[in-house]
This record gives structure tokens, C-alpha cells and sequence, in this order.
């Protein structure tokens, strides 16, 4: 696909980074000659120098022709321009950030009178996704497919877990009894797919797949399922507090933001009616002590500056607070983060990238088998992500035992009417389902893609069966 | 340095030139020639380069190492290249050999050779067929058909591609390659055809083709060109050595209709406007020489051709022009073709950079407080690029004077040894007085061949990846 990306920032690199690798013809657009340098020496990329709003640069970047356009420029009003001005060019398909609230309460008139066909507001998307986390404290991270039936979780083995030290088709009949499986394992930065022989070990990091109340029970017999979080404590208080503060103050959770600049906790405090405003420095411990940081439930943190974060994130570790969210947009600090055993670690890039690419994944893929969810676990080593089984799929109706996929892929569920099924030998894919595939090492953009062309043999169901 | 990543990959190209010395040893064969010499070299090259090709190496790939592989995959070829020509036995000494695969790799079309006809078709295949690989050059090839090196190919492909700056045509390397080797092919075909129709033998019109396409030179017949005695032919010839000058981003344009900015190029219009005053000023300088006008302006137009595209055919013997005509000659040698073409010399979108920006300075000498930058095609040129155009030509100047000192040991004329380093530089192949058009460098010693050698592939290179080689900065472990 031809994509046009204007504004090489962060976002714009790291999306670059990720479209070149599934070999798409990629341009970037910036007014700066410095980063374009380093773009077009490191990533397989065309540069053009430029204003992303006129359309000369916009032509000479071949947005005529484009099939989709990205406008991440540190404006939002520029990059509405922009994408009015491709569209009007002939782009097919533009996504415009947006991050100013303003703008996002009457997105959907500006989406029309300006041509975007999405809007990326990373901030928001962020504090959704903590949102989330926090309803279920128990795992480190969480995603839904089939419109929230189907979860799937990821968390950390402890020593003490009786999961620890077992092959999984040894455990105990009453977790084999769950509507569940282990579909994934990250151990020292490398992702497994798991079979039944697979022993876990201390410091894994687990990813299991259900119903959501079959992981509820799995995690009460694991003994981790955690209280629901009542007070949350948040550091910083820049966009993403606010749209979580919101979220929060609906989902009835007390939330405390300590902020740094008077004049932002004053905009705060005017915009939120629940949430307790303070005006400090949230890295002064004695003020965390005084807000009695221990006995909150939650703590995110929040500041600009992921240093800070992280720092903080392990003082509120140590002082045993049961859940603790990090904010990281350095993908480096993230892996450290981890290592030191901070596992939720929220960065409002890659939440964006994630978005972006399944929307590029799907406009591939306009037929047979549409690919409606894509989330990137364990640092994006692996792929999560739902297809609609449509008349094109190959293999329909044969059971799955008679076939063989390709090596790193789970067919993790099976959705038909409503109800889920963990796949066994005897099941197989039929018209209307949707099913759940998990991907190592391989973007896949068809559900045909999955099947093993050759006779390489895989076991095509892990865990417990 | 990340060397072992760096042999690796200059096994891998120079495995890619193994293949392609196959097509000689298809031409020797269907001429009942040995394939003995070929054979030879594709067996040593195999024998060295496939364990090399396997070497475990870390990924770590930049600009230095993209630099090295460069300059070294152009030694290593210049040196690979002589093999068949030295096992054919035609030559007299190992150097003679490199000094003639270097010619024929950087397109520059100097030879050593007293009488180019007693040579077998396979051998004086194989020395234009050089001229055609190093025309668009190895690495483009190698990028454009090798899968992908799994490193940043953009550090070498900048590095092989001559010009000031370089630009992709669409985003993916791979396919830039291919659309640039599919243009050079494209024409190439386009020129033998052409030339078959106007009477050439089959085999004589695919290797002018191929040496007018690499903008090198090499003829398999002693007198080049002339020997034909035809004008069409010649004006043919003429034609496409100035197509092949051009930047092939502009062919690209062309492709896509977007005229205007093909008829835009500052570039293109200043290289029309020298080859137009240069045809002028020789046409009425050589008058009295010549009969007619015509005639005059038949040998006038060849060779400003030639020489400007640097590819270097003869039809006359120009050493017995007059000296302004013989001046203008070497002015164009240093001039060279378009960036982004397959011609050497300094390129003339430098020259035109340089020229605007001696008129800044002097607008600054007038207006001290005036800022005013440096524009091509109606775009602002970086003063990053301004500044490394400046820094290339006293390059260019340095490189060859030295090389003009270590020549002009042999004891010939100050011309002599300055045309022949000029001309070696600047990948044109003819020089004045004992290297003009008729003459030969087969008189120089080992020493001054092998310099001569070296400056072609440094002036192919365009300087930079060669003197890095020589940088010890580069070498040091961080």
C-alpha cells in the first residue's frame, strides 16, 4: 500500500518504523531536514521536505495516489488541513491525531466537513485503556475481542503459584475445567506459543484467553484475584488524567491528582466534580506520605516525563500498593520497567501505532476474512487479533486435527452464535464465526494465511486440552 | 567496524559478478573460443566468496561500514574483473589486466591494448559488458536483485550513486534499483537495435551499446567508432551517450508525464546548454580544417558527446585540433555528465551550484547584509550540501593533481601526464598528446597504472568511500 506519513515525530517514526517492516511504499512529510535525514538513513523510506498542509509538498509526496494518509504533526489543526487538503487530492483514506478535548467532544461533524475517515486521540485511548486495567486489577494487562465475551489477560507467575514448575496438562482438573487457555508465554523478552508439555517458571509472564468469568474463577483459584480498586491515586495532571479522571469519576472510583502547576489544577478542578485536586510536587515523597499514598489501591503515574514515572512507580511498588501503572512512551524504558517488575506500563505511541496498523491490516484485507480487533502483546513480539470467517476462508467445516498451521500460530477461540469455544481436535471453522488467532513472527493478514502450506507439524491447539 | 558483516556482504555482490561473468563464457562458447579463463574465474571466485558469504556476523550496519563495503567491493571487483584477462594470456603483466577491468568497471574506457582486434569475442565481450555493470553500478544491481541484505542498504546504494544528493525515485530501495536498471536496460536494447538496423554486425552493435550505456568507451575495433565511417552511425552514438548522461530520475518523470518538471531541471538545461556551445565554438574553431560545415559539425558534435558523457569514443584524432577546440575538450572532461546518470566527472548540477553560489558571494561582497540562498530546480539547497559540493571539488582538484606528480615520474609532458590523470579521474578515457584518441596508456610503468587504476574507481565513486578506506579513524574498534 502507498501510505503518506506527515509529521515524523515519535509517532511518525515508530508507525513508519512498523509500515516499512510489513513492506509497505512509505513517505514521510516534515518541515525539519535533520529527522528526515535520520528517517530516510535508517528506515527504507522517501523523504520530502515540506509543509504538510500545501498541497504542492502534499503532491510531490504523492498523496494523489495515496491509499492512506497519517497526519501526526505536534498540531491538530494541521493535521485536519492536511487531511482535508489529501482528500480533496484524491487520498484515499486519511487519520488525523487529534488530542485538544475541544475538538473531541464535536468529532463527528469535523470528521465530515474535513474528510477524516479516523481520529487517533492517543491521550484518550490511553486513559480508556487504564480504565480498563483498573477494572480488573488482578492482570497486568487486558484486551477484549468479541465485543468484551472474550478476554484475553496477561500477568506474572510468582514463586508461590501452583502453576510454577508444572507442565501445563498436569494441572489440576478444576482449572482444566474453565473456558480457558494459555495461548501465550514471554520469558527474558522472547514469546512462546504454548503446548501441553510447556513447564512455566517463575518471572513468566502468562497471557490466558477466555470467557471473562472463567479468568475471574482462574485467578480466585490462583489466590491473585485482587479487590476492586476503590481510591485511585494519579501523578500529573496532563491530558490523559483528565480523560481518565472522567472515566474514573463514572465508574465510581474516588481518584486524587497531584499536579505540579497551580494554574492546570485550577483547569482540573473546574472540569472534574469528584476528584480531589492537589497542587504539589508529586515526586516529594512527604507529600505523597501526607496524601497517604500506602493506602490507596491504585497508582498511575502520569508526568511527562517517564523517568519520573518509573521512579515513582517503584516507590508506590515497594509500598505495596496492589496495582501500579506506568506511563513509558520510550519502548527501552519499557523493557527495563519489566525487568524490575513493573508490568503495566501504558505508552500513548504505541497505543496509536496499534490503532493505525490494524486499520492498514484491514483496508488490506477488504476481502474474504476481515480482521475486526488487532493487539500487540508482550512488547509487540506477538500479535492478538480477531477475523469474521467469511465464504472465503479456505477449510471451512474441516476439523482442525486434519489440519496443520503454520508454526507460531494459535487458533486460540472460536465464537459461533455467541458462544465460545476453545477449540479442540474435533472442531473446526465454520461460516459467520469469528475466531481468535494468536501470531508470533508473522503479520498475518488473511485468516488463510494460517494454514502451513507445507507438511511442517504443529500442534494446532496449546494448553489445556 | 563491523567487518565481518562488511566481507559478508562483498562476497555475497561480488557472487552476483560470478554470475555475470557467465555471459561471456556463453559468448566465448557460441564463438568456439575457449571458456577456460572464465571458467578459471568463476571457480576462484566461488571457491573464496561462498564461505565468506556464510560468515556470522552482528547486525550493526551504518554509514561507516556502508562506506567501506563501497570502496572495498570496488578494489576487490577491479581486481576480479582482470582475472579473466589475465588467464586468457592476451596481456602482458597482472597490472595491465587491472588497469584495463578498473577502465571497464568505472565506465572510463582506457586501455592498454595496442591492437584491441587480435582479442577473442569472449574477452572484449566481457570488457564492455563491465562497462555496462559498473555504468549503473554493482551495488544497484546487487540491491535491485538480491531479496534484501537484512542491513540498510539505503548507506551504499547513497554511497555507489553519483551526485550531490541522492534521492529515491519511489520508497523502497529494491525497487528504485529496478526501475533504474529497467530504464538502463530499456535503452540499451533500444540503442543496439538501432544500430543492427544501420548496418552494424550484431556483435559490434551490443557492445557499443554497452559501452555507450556505461558511458565507458571500450570498442572492439582499434579505431572506435571511426572505423565505421558512417555519420548516421556515428550521430546515433552520439545521441545515446547523451541520454545516458542524463539523470535517470528525469526518464522516470517522463514515465510518470510529468513533463513540466522534466523541462524544469536546471540541470538538464545547463548540460544541453554546454553540449549546444561547446558543438558551436569547436564547429567554427575546426572550420579550416574540414571541408564543409557539416563535416565539421559531424566531428565537433561527436566528441564534445563523448567527451562530456565521459564516455570517450574517437572518430577523429583530436590532439590535431587547435588548441582552443583541444581546451574546451578538457574543460568538458571536467565538467562530466548529469547527476544520477551513468556519466563520470565532477556532474554538472556541482558545477551549477558552484557558479551560484560565486554569484551569492558576490551579491554578499555588494549587499554584506544580504542572506540569499542557493536554489536547483526552485528548491533551496541545504548549506550542508553546499558545503560538501565545495569540499568535493577541492577533492577533485587535489586527487588529481597528485596524481599528475606520481605520473608525471614516467618523465612524459606536463599535458601528457596531466590529461591522462584528468581523464582517469573523471572516467573519460582519452587525454592529449601520447593518450589522445589514437594513442594508448600501455607505455606507462606499473606504478603510474596502478595510480591510474585507483583514480578511476576513486573518480567513480565520486572520492569519499576510497578515502575513507584510507581514514584511520575508520578502522579503530569505536
Amino acid at each position: 500500500m502507498k501510505i503518506v506519513i506527515v509529521g515524523n515525530g515519535k509517532v511518525g517514526f515508530s508507525l513508519a518504523e512498523h509500515l516499512v517492516k510489513e513492506s509497505h511504499d512509505l513517505t514521510i512529510v516534515d518541515m525539519q531536514e535533520e529527522p528526515l535525514r535520520k528517517a530516510s538513513d535508517i528506515l527504507d523510506i522517501m523523504s520530502v521536505k515540506g509543509n504538510g498542509v500545501s498541497s504542492s509538498t502534499l503532491k510531490e509526496a504523492g498523496a494523489e495516489y495515496a491509499d492512506l494518509l497519517v497526519a501526526a504533526t505536534s498540531s491538530d489543526e494541521v493535521n485536519m488541513v492536511c487531511c482535508s487538503t489529501a482528500k480533496h487530492l484524491g487520498a484515499k483514506c486519511t487519520i488525523a491525531r487529534i488530542r485538544n478535548p475541544e475538538y473531541t467532544m464535536g468529532i463527528s461533524e469535523l470528521k465530515k466537513t474535513m474528510g477524516i475517515d479516523m481520529v487517533i486521540n492517543p491521550e484518550n485511548a490511553s486513559a480508556t485503556e487504564i480504565a480498563r486495567w483498573l477494572r480488573f486489577p488482578s492482570a497486568a494487562n487486558i484486551e477484549t475481542f468479541c465485543r468484551g465475551r472474550v478476554e484475553l489477560m496477561g500477568f506474572r507467575l510468582q514463586a508461590k503459584d501452583f502453576m510454577v514448575g508444572k507442565p501445563l496438562y498436569a494441572l489440576s482438573d478444576q482449572v482444566k475445567k474453565l473456558s480457558l487457555l494459555f495461548c501465550a508465554i514471554e520469558r527474558d523478552s522472547e514469546v512462546f506459543i504454548p503446548d501441553g508439555a510447556f513447564v512455566p517458571k517463575e518471572n513468566d509472564k502468562l497471557y490466558v484467553i477466555g470467557r471473562p468469568s472463567s479468568l475471574d474463577q482462574f485467578f480466585r483459584l490462583l489466590g491473585r484475584y485482587c479487590p476492586k480498586v476503590k481510591d485511585v491515586f494519579i501523578v500529573g495532571g496532563g491530558k490523559i488524567s483528565l480523560y481518565l479522571t472522567t472515566i474514573l469519576e463514572k465508574m465510581k472510583m474516588r481518584t486524587k491528582i497531584v499536579e505540579l502547576s497551580p494554574e492546570r489544577c485550577r483547569q482540573i478542578s473546574e472540569q472534574l466534580n469528584h476528584t480531589m485536586v492537589i497542587c504539589g510536587d508529586g515526586t516529594d515523597q512527604e507529600l505523597l506520605n501526607e496524601e497517604r499514598l500506602a493506602s490507596s489501591d491504585a497508582f498511575v503515574a502520569l508526568t511527562d516525563r517517564d523517568e519520573d514515572n518509573l521512579i515513582l512507580s517503584l516507590y508506590a511498588m515497594q509500598l505495596g500498593i496492589p496495582k501500579v501503572i506506568t506511563k513509558s512512551n520510550r519502548q527501552n524504558y519499557a523493557g527495563i520497567a519489566r525487568a524490575v517488575g513493573l508490568d503495566s506500563i501504558i505508552s500513548p505511541k504505541s497505543i496509536t501505532v496499534s490503532q493505525i496498523l490494524q486499520l492498514v491490516r484491514g483496508m488490506e484485507n477488504s476481502e474474504g476474512s476481515v480482521m475486526t480487533t488487532l493487539y500487540r502483546i508482550a512488547d509487540g513480539l506477538a500479535e492478538a487479533m480477531e477475523f469474521s470467517v467469511g465464504s472465503h476462508t479456505k477449510h471451512l467445516g474441516v476439523a482442525l486435527k486434519d489440519l496443520t498451521l503454520k508454526k507460531g500460530i494459535l487458533l486460540a477461540v472460536i465464537m459461533r452464535n455467541g458462544e465460545i469455544i476453545i477449540p479442540e481436535g474435533n472442531s473446526s471453522i465454520q461460516e459467520g464465526d469469528s475466531v481468535i488467532v494468536i501470531a508470533r513472527d508473522h503479520h498475518l493478514l488473511n485468516l488463510n494465511d494460517i494454514y502451513a502450506d507445507d507438511d511442517e507439524d504443529f500442534p494446532i491447539t496449546g494448553g489445556l486440552t | 567496524m563491523n567487518f565481518n558483516l562488511v566481507l559478508k556482504v562483498v562476497a555475497r555482490i561480488i557472487l552476483v559478478e560470478a554470475g555475470a561473468l557467465s555471459f561471456p563464457m556463453l559468448v566465448a562458447y557460441s564463438y568456439g573460443e575457449s571458456t577456460l579463463p572464465f571458467l578459471l574465474t568463476i571457480g576462484l571466485l566461488l571457491l573464496f566468496c561462498i564461505p565468506l558469504s556464510f560468515l556470522p556476523s552482528k547486525k550493526e550496519f551504518f554509514l561507516r561500514e556502508g562506506f567501506v563495503t563501497v570502496g572495498l567491493l570496488w578494489l576487490i571487483t577491479g581486481i576480479v574483473g582482470g582475472l579473466p584477462f589475465y588467464f586468457s594470456g592476451y596481456f602482458s603483466s597482472f597490472i595491465d589486466c587491472v588497469f584495463e577491468s578498473c577502465s571497464g568497471f568505472t565506465t572510463t574506457g582506457a586501455t592498454i591494448l595496442t591492437d584491441i582486434e587480435a582479442l577473442p569475442y569472449g574477452i572484449l565481450f566481457w570488457r564492455s559488458f563491465t562497462h555496462w555493470l559498473g555504468g549503473m553500478g554493482v551495488l544497484v544491481l546487487a540491491t535491485a536483485i538480491l531479496p534484501s541484505f537484512g542491513i540498510r542498504s539505503h548507506y551504499m546504494t547513497q554511497a555507489e550513486s553519483p551526485g550531490p544528493v541522492f534521492s529515491k525515485l519511489v520508497p523502497k530501495q529494491s525497487q528504485t534499483s529496478k526501475i533504474l536498471y529497467g530504464i538502463y536496460c530499456a535503452l540499451t536494447v533500444i540503442e543496439a537495435f538501432i544500430l543492427k538496423i544501420l548496418g552494424m554486425p550484431l556483435y559490434d552493435a551490443v557492445i557499443h551499446a554497452f559501452s555507450t550505456a556505461g558511458t565507458g568507451g571500450f570498442s572492439n575495433r582499434n579505431a572506435s567508432v571511426g572505423a565505421y565511417g558512417d555519420p548516421v552511425i556515428e550521430m546515433v552514438i552520439a545521441v545515446f551517450a547523451i541520454l545516458f548522461s542524463v539523470n535517470f530520475g528525469l526518464y522516470f518523470l517522463l514515465i510518470r508525464r510529468r513533463f513540466r518538471e522534466v523541462l524544469a531541471s536546471d540541470e538538464l538545461r545547463f548540460f544541453v546548454g554546454i553540449v549546444a556551445g561547446a558543438t558551436l565554438l569547436i564547429t567554427i574553431n575546426t572550420l579550416p580544417i574540414y571541408q564543409t560545415v557539416l563535416e565539421s559539425f559531424r566531428y565537433a558534435f561527436f566528441q564534445v558527446a563523448s567527451i562530456i558523457s565521459t564516455t570517450g569514443f574517437a572518430t577523429a584524432d583530436y590532439v590535431l585540433w587547435p588548441q582552443f577546440s583541444q581546451c574546451i575538450l578538457i574543460l568538458l572532461m571536467f565538467c562530466g555528465a548529469c547527476a544520477g546518470s551513468t556519466g563520470g566527472g565532477i556532474k554538472c548540477s556541482r558545477i551549477l551550484m558552484l557558479l551560484r553560489s560565486i554569484r551569492r558571494e558576490l551579491h554578499c561582497i555588494t549587499h554584506p547584509r544580504s542572506v540569499e540562498v542557493v536554489r536547483l530546480d526552485g528548491k533551496v539547497v541545504e548549506e550542508k550540501t553546499m558545503h560538501s559540493v565545495l569540499v568535493f571539488f577541492c577533492c577533485y582538484l587535489l586527487v588529481i593533481l597528485g596524481a599528475t606528480l606520481i605520473i608525471s615520474l614516467d618523465g612524459y609532458s606536463f599535458s601528457t601526464s596531466f590529461s591522462s590523470a584528468l581523464t582517469c579521474v573523471s572516467n573519460v578515457g582519452p587525454g592529449l598528446e601520447l593518450v589522445g584518441p589514437t594513442g594508448n596508456f600501455s607505455t606507462f610503468s606499473p606504478l603510474s597504472k596502478a595510480v591510474m587504476a585507483l583514480c578511476m574507481i576513486i573518480g567513480r565513486l565520486e572520492i569519499f568511500p576510497i578515502l575513507v578506506l584510507f581514514s584511520h579513524l575508520t578502522w579503530r574498534r569505536t
